[in-house]
């Protein structure tokens, strides 16, 4: 098909190497460290992952990272978009300023954040003092059970309007007479909620899962910029696991092996929400 | 034998005053929502604008001063006091030297230049990222042929693989093409992360547009290709901008593969810069904030040029199936 | 074959509109690579610290031998990974700076070359400090010349320190409990020790700094794990820690995300009396423009455990050359030239080493700089040339320099922070630590 041969051409160019290239350095172990000894040790770097508890335990906090980040994202994204929906004044600026937070680049974000997150001078702190709801500062990021949240916060708030623009979009191309209709069929409030808009707003579902969940599970600027895993291994997610094994430890074999595993979950994922939200595909 | 007259006139009156108590209610929720949201995304941005003009004693008082009581614009114009194209010498540099109180960073100059180059790989990006995806997704929504969904997972497929497996293989790619530290390599790996996405950002949309209007503009003698062009691109404005909303930011965010590919001033762009200013030896808060804050200010522009397209839904209405 | 033509032509037609506005970017320079100068130049890169000295320094350097030179910086917390990626991609690169903690890792990998083969650079070692070369040697050779070099130091607020009625800072770490326990009561401060103990890169110094003087070590001679044998310092220096945070409640339960730079700000805000930081942090700690402490913060020596020394953790950066560099006998030269040109002398001066002292207080690895009379007259300004000479001397570096160190860096901290966290016992965090420490080690 002509009309899909740049977008080929294009992947085909760039992104079919590196992905080659990865599955082909995951059937080695490759240590930088000693560059005249990579054997070919065919599925090894896939089966010791079995058993490595570091790597079992960050995939879980990837797990609830993204469980807790998706879900809030789109809820929020739904509310948001609904909001935007409506006719009234003002609209235009709040839609405006509700697009600053996807503006801000990641590592400004992350920077903010880690500034607001601060324990012993930051704003969070300084704001729950003077609002009276602590009686004394608050240990944030360094507190192993809310680390996790408190990042995601970070990410949430960032990711919210991508996902809002992407449910709007879908609400636009709902026909307006159809509401119409329902509303001479008396149907309320609810009854249009449920059986005209958000069946409506399922391809926008659909991209808003696959592109979150995607960036969630993912997700490495902010850990990095906040914790760099830490506090123990509170935020030891498995990107900053694959980055710590790849970048850090050298081990290029392994780390590819667990970006594979990576990418198929994700591929699985975004495969099962096309099959029960997509349309055709 | 209607109902209606058997309905009694009390009934009506109680059915309007419900309508418009439902009204009021309505318009309340919306004003609450709105406070509460704009709050929720204001306050991190507002305590950085205000940082932004605080000297870098001023930021860390306990308890935080909300307004800066000593306000300062030294940040700014750190930032905006171009630099010369002479060589720096001994005698012109600044010798970041916090003894002096001058612990801007030596390469504050270079944050302009770097939002140039940042703008440059995004403008770009968007345009190719339209120029290839459109067509793409209007093949794959519209037209069936052998392996249409063979070529949504294939391109599902290149965009699995996180960004930090991929970046010792792109170099390579890179260095054989010899772009290294240019920002020609920044457009086309940005170019390969976006695109899968907005084929599939504009595949939904192009789906949901009727079958019909493809066919009718076949029968009036259009081409495929000019019934895309003709048809479905106007129809398809919120898609299309919230295509350009998310290439244009993405490539605007992305640090990793800006932070392996880049090295000099000539070629870095805003993310690397901002981060290469928490430096080893000094740091200045302040006017990190001040930086981010500058950071903000191209897109917000962009989306305030595009957003009305979809918020506004200037098409919404016209494609009545 | 009708649709096919048309849609060429139409697609032609469209991109020249749409591109009308990226056509003038496209020729925006940087966006493709400018053809190569005749000279062949050299490519230093450097993590983004003193930018504007070093180029200042560079352009006296292509002033003075006509060699031009490419300067690229990044982050300092991406450095590393950022040039993992230059390394394994083969881009173009000829001098750069290292971290002594890299040095096996780079070696081993075949990124860095050595350089004692050019006389014009070892002629330095004679009056650079021990601690330097020693730093740069890995395998019996020399890998390069001295970027800066500075070691943990032990600051005190001295009007918190008189307030709380105390004449002399802590000389141990008992001492400093006591000291801190008054002033807490008293309402001084409510964690009067600062201690960063995030993970980061730094986080390697605090914790050998602790171990060092509480008279233990990490790793023997012959490296082998010895941080788990409780004689050796390892888990009293992590008990002292995990006491000071939980029981005795002098250090913040924030301190496990606490990084230097924020620690730092902290203890120049007038949160704490105490600190551990990096020696040159003393000219920031006394400038009234950054610090609300300014004039008051005092070094003293690292106190001791209680079997332990006031031993301290010292390190050092140096100007590496690139292995493909090396390869080329004219480049090579090249590259060794500008490597003399800072960290040896340039125009008969030490000046890049002396610049940077100047601009930013880090400090240099000659020992004749010492004798310098602004140098002198600097350190005066906010310090005790004495006291810093005293706490050098008692600097030794990082016993875990090893090929293998990258790889058990972030399990260490991460499990020093979990028994901080109360996840674990000290004795069991460091022998988690250990243990990795021991199986990385047969495996290579």
């Amino acid at each position: 098909m002509l009309f899909l041969a740049p977008v080929m051409a294009v992947l085909g160019a760039v992104a079919v190497f590196p992905i080659a290239y990865s599955l082909y350095i995951s059937f080695f172990s490759m240590k930088l460290t000693r560059p005249n000894r990579t054997p070919f040790v065919g599925l090894k770097n896939y089966t010791d992952l079995l058993a490595d508890e570091a790597f079992w335990g960050a995939v879980w906090r990837t797990v609830s990272f993204s469980l807790v980040s998706v879900t809030a994202i789109a809820l929020i994204a739904l509310l948001v978009s609904l909001l935007l929906n409506q006719e009234f004044r003002g609209r235009r600026i709040l839609s405006t300023i509700l697009l600053v937070p996807w503006a801000i680049p990641y590592v400004a974000n992350a920077l903010m954040w880690k500034w607001i997150y601060d324990s012993s001078y930051g704003a969070l702190n300084g704001l729950l003092y003077q609002l009276d709801f602590i009686d004394k500062y608050m240990v944030w990021l360094g507190d192993q059970d809310k680390t996790l949240f408190l990042i995601a916060n970070a990410f949430v708030w960032k990711e919210v309007p991508l996902a809002t623009i992407l449910l709007l979009v879908s609400l636009k191309s709902i026909p307006s007479d159809i509401y119409s209709a329902a509303r001479v069929d008396g149907a309320t409030v609810w009854q249009r909620f449920v059986h005209v808009t958000l069946p409506a707003m399922k391809p926008g579902f659909l991209l808003v899962m696959i592109y979150e969940t995607m960036m969630a599970i993912r997700h490495f600027d902010l850990f990095f910029i906040l914790t760099e895993g830490g506090p123990g291994s509170a935020s030891h997610v498995l990107s900053w696991h694959i980055y710590v094994e790849t970048f850090r430890n050298l081990s290029f074999g392994s780390g590819a092996a667990m970006s594979y595993v990576l990418a198929i979950a994700t591929f699985a994922l975004s495969y099962l929400f096309i099959r029960t939200l997509g349309r055709r595909i | 034998m209607s109902d209606m007259p058997i309905t009694p006139p009390v009934d009506r009156i109680d059915y309007r005053r419900r309508q418009k108590i439902g009204r009021i209610v309505q318009r309340l929720v919306i004003l609450i929502s709105a406070i509460l949201l704009t709050a929720y995304v204001l306050a991190p941005v507002s305590w950085l604008v205000s940082s932004a003009f605080q000297t870098e004693t001023e930021i860390v008082s306990i308890p935080p001063h909300w307004i800066p009581e000593h306000p300062t614009l030294r940040n700014f114009e750190a930032i905006f006091t171009a630099g010369n194209d002479e060589p720096v010498t001994y005698e012109t540099r600044s010798g970041t030297d916090p003894a002096a109180g001058d612990f801007i960073p030596s390469t504050a100059e270079n944050l302009l230049p770097s939002m140039a180059n940042s703008l440059i790989v995004a403008t770009l990006v968007v345009i190719l990222n339209l120029l290839v995806g459109v067509p793409a997704a209007y093949a794959i929504a519209k037209i069936r042929f052998w392996g249409r969904n063979a070529s949504v997972y294939f391109i599902l497929i290149t965009r699995v693989i996180p960004d930090i497996a991929l970046v010792v293989p792109f170099f390579l790619v890179i260095r054989k093409l010899g772009m290294l530290d240019t920002l020609g390599s920044l457009v086309i790996t940005y170019l390969a992360i976006t695109v899968p996405f907005t084929v599939f950002i504009l595949i939904q949309y192009f789906e949901g547009l009727p079958d019909e209007l493809d066919k009718a503009a076949r029968v009036d003698g259009c081409s495929r290709f000019q019934a895309l062009i003709k048809v479905f691109l106007p129809l398809s404005m919120p898609s299309l901008v919230a295509v350009v909303l998310f290439t244009f930011l993405t490539s605007w965010n992305e640090f990793l593969l800006a932070l392996m590919f880049t090295q000099t001033s000539a070629s870095q762009t805003l993310p690397i810069l901002l981060a290469s200013f928490t430096s080893d030896f000094t740091v200045s808060f302040s006017f990190l904030n001040a930086a981010g804050v500058l950071a903000v200010v191209p897109p917000v522009i962009v989306a305030i040029v595009f957003e009305r397209y979809i918020v506004s839904g200037l098409t919404a209405g016209a494609v009545k199936g | 074959m009708m649709l096919k033509d048309k849609t060429r032509r139409l697609g032609r037609r469209d991109f020249l509109r749409y591109s009308a506005a990226g056509a003038g970017a496209l020729m925006a320079p940087g966006l493709v690579r400018p053809a190569k100068a005749a000279t062949a130049a050299l490519t230093m890169h450097t993590w983004s610290a003193a930018v504007d000295t070093v180029q200042s320094h560079l352009s006296a350097f292509t002033k003075e031998t006509g060699i031009p030179v490419n300067y690229g910086n990044s982050p300092w917390a991406q450095y590393r990974e950022g040039m993992v990626a230059k390394f394994v991609g083969d881009a173009p690169l000829d001098v750069m700076w290292v971290s002594d903690a890299w040095l096996p890792e780079w070696a081993e990998a075949g990124w860095i070359a050595p350089v004692d083969e050019f006389d014009n650079l070892m002629q330095y070692n004679v009056e650079a400090e021990d601690f330097c070369t020693d730093s740069m040697t890995y395998g019996g050779r020399q890998y390069g010349l001295t970027y800066y070099t500075d070691y943990m130091a032990f600051f005190y607020d001295e009007a918190k320190l008189k307030e709380a009625g105390f004449d002399a800072p802590p000389s141990s770490w008992d001492e400093l409990v006591e000291q801190s326990l008054v002033m807490k009561e008293k309402g001084i401060a409510d964690y009067p020790m600062m201690l960063a103990m995030a993970q980061e890169s730094w986080l390697i110094e605090f914790i050998s700094t602790l171990v060092y003087s509480h008279g233990g070590r990490l790793v023997d001679d012959n490296g082998v794990a010895v941080m788990q044998d409780p004689k050796e310092g390892a888990v009293e220096a992590l008990s002292w820690v995990v006491d000071a945070v939980n029981k005795h409640e002098i250090v913040s339960p924030a301190c496990v995300e606490t990084g230097e730079l924020a620690g730092l700000k902290a203890f120049a805000a007038g949160n704490h009396a105490f600190a551990m930081v990096a020696k040159y942090r003393l000219r920031m700690l006394n400038d009234p423009e950054q610090s609300q402490i300014a004039g008051h913060v005092k070094q003293a020596m690292m106190p001791q455990g209680a079997n332990g020394s006031h031993a301290t953790v010292g390190w050092m950066r140096f100007h590496g050359m690139s292995a493909q560099a090396a390869q080329d006998k004219a480049r090579a030269e090249n590259a060794a030239k500008l490597i003399e040109w800072f960290g040896g002398k340039a125009d008969g001066a030490y000046t890049f080493q002396k610049l940077l002292f100047l601009d930013i207080g880090a400090g240099f690895g000659v020992k004749p700089l010492f004798e310098d009379p602004e140098i002198r007259a600097a350190y005066d300004s906010y310090g005790d040339v004495d006291m810093i000479q005293a706490q050098q001397a008692l600097a030794r570096k990082k016993d875990t320099v090893t090929p293998w160190f990258g790889e058990w860096n972030d399990t260490n901290g991460s499990a020093w922070q979990s028994a901080i966290l109360g996840n674990v016992d000290a004795a069991g965090a460091v022998a988690k630590s250990a243990d990795l420490w021991n199986q990385l080690k047969d495996s290579y």
